[in-house]
């Protein structure tokens, strides 16, 4: 699967988990960018994700996330 | 010895002085030097934990980066975790343990009495562990590479503006900067002065004046009407702010005078739209601490169980931030509180997205901040009262004598006092917020000389005019 196409999954699910049909996101996006990103929410994005795509992170894999282009790719790793 | 006595301000003018007198490449040396002597000034145990703690952090660090296994590594990050709780659950809460246990025994029908009655507590131990379990993860997480020089490492751990009460240094932050070339800049040395002309002035002005009453009212919460609870209750969080955050921007001001950044402790607490809010601008370095490295961790573990996971993450983050603070049930109760708070804001979260556009006016905001104030004051008598029966009759008879005469509200405080804290009060809030909207202190760079030193001056005249200078302790001194 191409990065654009998970970034527009997983645009998708930003959407829906916290519930504001205005975001963007681009592969730079961080959760500065992103009023209601916060702690909270970021477990259950990582969730949604997981299981859109039926894949598996470690706490280590997520820890290390810088932005959401990262998070694509880690995506796209796992499901290749 | 601390940041508002007299041996301090000598130690720290004699090692700012001859800081910048020596050559580059023996200045972390001197701060290792100063930082031994001002530990070891106040106790021969402190410093003899504080260095064994860190030998044994760096001992760890390069234990841990060595291995290549996945599976070695855990074990070896376990295992060194494992030591350095142990210190800290030995020295901060081996008493209410035995305590507890001895308790639950008798209640069972045994019989143990409890044998200890008093442990040395090394000061700055919750601060100087948190740190080394931070290095330890980071470590193990391979955020961070095990720092191989040990004189650089002794003075992340040891470095005496930050070592009694924090902040608490992440290594990838402070580290790097013991590697700095570190020249004298004008800039950073008026900056740290500033700061810790602010950081007096919220200390021997506000927390002070206010220390001696609010102590008493919380001392014998008996001899005291509901009115004047009520008013203590209210005032006491800013007596806290006043104090912790006086103590952080002194260790901000210092640390900057001789190079180093400290990261922040505080945002604006009190003007957080919730408690959840609250904890974003609140003791940072210990909330981002355990927001890191418990929070995330645990909630990440039960990510399965959809909310009930983060939910139990909260708590249980909560409880161990509130434990932190000391061995008291009251100190689990106050971090519960907070825990519980939290979770029921998120559960709200939904609720207040949908009806944001009519919740976001100025009205609203406002009773925000009041309502998340006036939870933080309630929860904050768990802090503050060591006993629970007392804290219940607090809020028994909180709202007693409604018709109470301003004489018996001042809580016996000189008119004078109240009329300086009321102004000081006032001023400290207005400060942080033009700080927050302009740059006032850049502003005031630019104009004439002789306009800079009027308020320098003015600012000093203040507080030696006003301030309280006997030597109360810093409150978070005591974790």
């Amino acid at each position: 699967m191409e990065i654009d196409q998970i970034l527009n999954e997983i645009n998708s699910i930003f959407r829906k988990v916290l519930n504001n049909p205005s975001i963007n996101l681009t592969t730079t996006s961080t959760a500065e960018d992103v009023d209601e990103w916060d702690s909270l929410n970021n477990i259950r994005l990582i969730t949604e994700v997981e299981k859109h795509f039926d894949v598996k992170f470690k706490l280590r894999e997520i820890m290390k996330l810088k932005n959401v282009g990262e998070l694509c790719t880690g995506v796209q790793k796992k499901i290749a | 010895m601390i940041f508002n006595s007299w041996e301090f301000a000598v130690l720290f003018i004699v090692i700012t002085g001859i800081f910048y007198s020596i050559v580059p490449q023996l200045r972390k040396w001197l701060l290792l030097a100063g930082s031994i002597v001002f530990i070891g000034f106040n106790h021969w145990g402190y410093l003899a934990l504080a260095v064994s703690t860190a030998l044994l952090t760096y001992g760890s660090g390069i234990w841990i980066d060595k291995q290549n296994d996945d599976k070695t590594r855990q074990r070896y990050f376990t295992i060194s975790l494992i030591a350095h709780l142990a210190i800290l659950v030995f020295f901060k809460y081996f008493g209410f343990l035995e305590a507890n246990m001895s308790l639950f025994i008798k209640t069972i029908g045994g019989n143990w009495n409890s044998t200890i009655t008093n442990i040395f507590l090394p000061l700055g131990i919750s601060f100087y562990i948190f740190q080394s379990i931070s290095y330890l993860i980071e470590v193990y997480w391979e955020e961070q590479e095990a720092e191989k020089n040990l004189g650089d490492f002794m003075l992340y751990m040891l470095f005496f503006m930050k070592f009694l009460s924090g902040p608490i240094e992440r290594p990838g932050e402070f580290l790097p900067q013991i590697k700095e070339k570190k020249v004298f800049d004008y800039d950073k040395v008026s900056y740290g002065l500033r700061l810790i002309a602010i950081g007096l002035f919220k200390k021997l002005i506000i927390s002070n004046l206010l220390a001696t009453v609010v102590n008493d009212v919380f001392s014998s919460v008996q001899d005291y009407s509901g009115a004047q609870l009520c008013i203590a209750t209210l005032v006491y969080p800013i007596q806290l702010y006043a104090d912790f955050s006086g103590y952080t921007d002194i260790a901000i001001g210092g640390a900057a005078i001789l190079g180093y950044r400290l990261s922040p402790n505080f945002n604006r607490p009190f003007i957080a739209q919730s408690i959840t809010d609250f904890w974003r601008r609140w003791h940072m370095s210990l909330s981002f601490w355990v927001k890191d490295y418990i929070y995330e961790p645990i909630a990440f573990k039960k990510r399965n169980w959809g909310i009930w996971g983060i939910s139990y993450a909260l708590m249980l983050t909560f409880i161990l931030l509130g434990l932190w603070h000391g061995d008291s049930w009251n100190f689990i109760i106050y971090g519960a509180i907070q825990g519980a708070v939290i979770i029921y804001e998120m559960s709200r979260s939904k609720w207040c997205s949908k009806w944001n556009k009519y919740l976001s006016g100025r009205w609203f905001r406002t009773y925000n901040i009041i309502r998340t104030y006036l939870i933080f004051s309630a929860s904050l008598l768990f802090f503050k009262i060591e006993k629970f029966a007392d804290v219940v009759y607090v809020y028994n008879h909180i709202f007693d004598g409604i018709r109470a005469t301003y004489k018996e509200m001042n809580l016996g405080m000189r008119d004078h006092n109240i009329i300086v804290l009321a102004c000081a009060i006032a001023l400290m809030f207005f400060y942080e917020y033009a700080d927050s909207k302009w740059d006032i202190w850049g502003k005031l760079e630019k104009k004439p000389i002789a306009l800079r030193w009027s308020v320098y001056y003015l600012i000093i005249f203040i507080i030696f005019s006003c301030g309280d200078f006997g030597a109360t302790d810093f409150i978070y001194l005591q974790f």
